[in-house]
């Protein structure tokens, strides 16, 4: 996952890679997904969390859709 | 000695020293058999909670820290950490409930894109996260998502 200035520096970027575009999302989200993922990780009693655990912390902060989907779709 | 205790001390000792224990040296830290301490490192890798350079027992990344230097290092009150992305390198102030810096740039143009964490909040996060990889897919090469 990489830093850009802007949308347009994502496709300037992904346009000279010939990449396809994933998703982005505003640095203030990637902030509430790192607290929400790693704010606990130095807990003896951490474990990695589920797929669907997973998915529902994603869910939790506006990350949806098929790009955050960890289980196979029904 | 379980996998968990395993995982605290590496991440202790990676914090303290600034790069992960070898095997032999967490080894004599928790006062085990290399042999099992190595196993360890082999199911936290499988369990995707570390990663190992290829084909060694060397620790590359304990998630958020990478045990190489990335171009997005993190200064903290307690070190510098490098990420190994952003989210990683927003991840380390987040574990360890302090302020932190990261000296992000734009992966486009190479400008300057430094990233303020503060009392818990984001400063002067002007910049986008991007993803290439969906989440299903990370782990398939976790070097590049």
């Amino acid at each position: 996952m990489l830093a850009f200035r802007s949308e347009e520096h994502v496709d300037w970027w992904l346009a000279a890679r010939r990449l396809g575009r994933g998703t982005s999302f505003p640095l203030e989200q990637a902030w509430r997904l790192a607290q929400a993922w790693y704010h606990d990780r130095l807990d003896p009693s951490w474990r990695r969390k589920t797929p669907e655990e997973a998915e529902a912390l994603f869910g939790g902060i506006g990350l949806t859709g098929d790009f955050w989907r960890l289980r196979p779709s029904l | 000695m379980n996998d968990s205790d395993v995982r605290v001390h590496l991440m202790e000792r990676f914090l303290a020293d600034g790069r992960p224990p070898s095997v032999a040296e967490a080894a004599a830290g928790l006062d085990a058999p290399e042999d099992d301490v190595a196993a360890a490192y082999r199911r936290l890798q499988d369990a995707h909670v570390i990663v190992l350079a290829p084909g060694t027992l060397d620790v590359w990344m304990a998630n958020p820290l990478s045990a190489v230097p990335t171009p997005f290092p993190v200064e903290t009150e307690h070190g510098t950490f490098y990420g190994n992305c952003i989210w990683d390198a927003l991840g380390i102030p987040a574990m360890l409930g302090c302020d932190g810096t990261v000296a992000a740039s734009c992966a486009d143009c190479g400008d300057p894109l430094p990233v303020r964490v503060r009392n818990g909040e984001l400063r002067n996060g002007d910049g986008l996260a991007h993803f290439a990889v969906p989440a299903a897919r990370w782990w398939d090469n976790i070097g590049h998502t």
